[in-house]
């Protein structure tokens, strides 16, 4: 994974100009809300910590602590149009009440999205951008199962092991030093490769962003989530299924002019999941390279 | 472009790591039943002699129960009799029916399954005979009435000089709750292994009744209450898992 996030630096160390100055516009964005600039490479490693817990406490529970770690790469071969790769590889503790463990290391579902511009208000730097997204996740990974053989809950899975179609909509807008990205993203996952059905997820994401300086920038945002339940061979599990809020804060940092930097942290602000289902604290760190 | 081709080819080459996957056990408890063996005829303690034709007993639950709550939960129960077995199944608690032969099965352990309980102290267990699912372990064409029964007895009832007999049959379609202790709790503060043999011993099912002055409802009561009080729930002696 080292390697292959240091892989583009030597290809590129002839390249000088810096991806922000390229697009006209100063603000930091990560990959996915970047302004389309012809031949524009963006790749990203990105590492996601989050905690879940499912049943009931000193009954049932099973517990989830997982670090997700994504390499990305982006890629725009027109103004209007960016196509993206990302590809995560997922590690979760499951820990039951009987103090059992599952240590599972696993490949998740490779993602790919295509972003194309529909409306811009203007040519160079634009401040206001509509586009359209679509894209697909590929059944990567697969399902685990516990000692017993019978499936880990869906919310424990690496990825949902189907071909799910993703389809949305976001708008930007940039007027430096602020910046708003509101997206709304649609997931249809169809039948897994293990008799597995995820529901269909909806979620909406809106991002204020402050940068007072060239190289930091301060994030507050919400995001939302409603899903459809998702079954095993046929039989509803319990624990999926509702809503959930989550408040947002970030940092983007520029240390240099290729290499940013972010940080997120989501707290759950409601929770309406079905089943007994609590969601925790989830953490972002990234590193994004302009090539 | 090269660099994008460089950049899909390492994703891509990661969707092919394989999985890697470490299993710690935490604390089990294997449960089985242990019928005692049949003899061909049971003397009570009244002196009459039992001879039995079918004695068959339905087990719906079996449940682990806490040092500090081992009260009897009504609510428990109610549940218990409102639900399908199969439906309770946790850490603490075995939802698998099963139907067991007594005359058949005798002597042999019949393995219920594992509880994953959470670390603690367990005092009891309980079980709960009740009318099997129609996907009971054990349930068979010659004893679909177990679907409507929890126990069911057939055979013939001699007194003490074998000059009288008469046809016994107890079908008893309540469901029993069976609450037994340990002789030691049972403490669990890491991973472990630990084994629960619930004994049934049907010798003692006809104890105390005088079937001679009792009627039928009265007989069938008295074995209720002694198929509930037979059972016992017996631990491995800590020689043994040495």
């Amino acid at each position: 994974m080292i390697a292959a996030l240091l892989a583009p630096f030597p290809i590129a160390a002839g390249a000088s100009a810096c991806g922000t100055c390229g697009v006209g516009d100063p603000t930091l964005t990560i990959v996915g809300f970047e302004q389309p600039k012809s031949q524009r490479v963006r790749t990203s490693a990105t590492v996601r910590h989050r905690n879940d817990r499912i049943g009931e406490a000193q009954i049932d529970e099973l517990r989830l602590a997982e670090q997700r770690m994504e390499l990305a790469g982006a890629y725009s071969p027109s103004d209007r149009w960016t196509l993206s790769l990302m590809m995560p590889l997922v590690h979760r503790l499951v820990s039951a009440v009987n103090l059992a463990e599952a240590d599972i290391w696993a490949p998740g579902d490779l993602e790919f999205r295509a972003r194309a511009v529909i409306w811009r208000d203007r040519k160079f730097a634009p401040r206001h951008l509509v586009s359209l997204i679509g894209g697909l996740e590929f059944p990567t990974s697969s399902i685990e199962r516990d000692a017993e053989g019978v499936p880990l809950p869906l919310e424990f899975q690496a990825g949902t092991g189907s071909w799910d179609p993703i389809a949305g909509a976001s708008y930007t807008m940039f007027s430096d030093p602020w910046s708003l990205y509101v997206s709304s993203i649609g997931i249809f996952p169809t039948k897994g490769t293990a008799d597995t059905k995820v529901g269909l997820s909806f979620r909406q994401t809106a991002l204020g962003q402050f940068q007072p300086w060239r190289f930091l920038a301060f994030q507050l945002g919400v995001e939302f989530r409603i899903d459809q339940p998702g079954y095993i061979a046929g039989v509803r599990d319990p624990n999926t299924g509702g809503h959930i809020t989550y408040g947002t804060f970030g940092l983007v940092g520029l240390p240099h002019d290729k290499v940013l930097l972010h940080f997120t942290a989501a707290v759950p602000m409601i929770q309406r999941l079905d089943g007994s289902h609590v969601e925790g604290l989830a953490l972002t760190a990234g590193l994004v390279y302009e090539i | 472009m090269r660099f994008s081709l460089v950049i899909a080819a390492v994703l891509l080459s990661m969707a092919l790591l394989p999985n890697c996957m470490r299993v710690t056990d935490g604390i089990e408890v294997d449960v089985a039943y242990q019928p005692a063996a049949t003899p061909a005829a049971v003397r009570t303690d009244l002196g009459y002699r039992v001879r039995l034709d079918r004695a068959v007993i339905a087990v719906g639950r079996v449940e682990l129960i806490r040092c500090d709550n081992f009260v009897l939960d009504l609510w428990k129960l109610v549940r218990a009799a409102r639900a399908k077995a199969h439906e309770f199944s946790s850490p603490t608690s075995l939802g698998v029916p099963l139907v067991i032969d007594l005359m058949e099965s005798a002597g042999v352990p019949l393995f219920a399954g594992t509880l994953r309980p959470p670390p603690g102290r367990y005092c009891g267990i309980r079980v709960i005979g009740m009318p099997a699912d129609q996907d009971a372990e054990g349930l068979t064409d010659e004893n679909l009435d177990m679907m409507q029964n929890s126990v069911v007895i057939a055979g013939r009832v001699e007194d003490e000089a074998g000059e009288d007999q008469a046809a016994l049959l107890a079908e008893i379609w309540e469901i029993l709750p069976c609450e037994m202790r340990f002789d030691r709790p049972l403490v669990f503060d890491g991973p472990v292994v630990e084994s629960v043999s619930i004994q049934i011993d049907l010798t003692k099912w006809f104890d105390g009744i005088d079937f001679a002055l009792e009627d039928s409802t009265a007989v069938q009561q008295r074995i209720t209450e002694n198929v509930r009080s037979s059972l016992q729930a017996v631990l491995p002696s800590k020689e043994d898992g040495l």
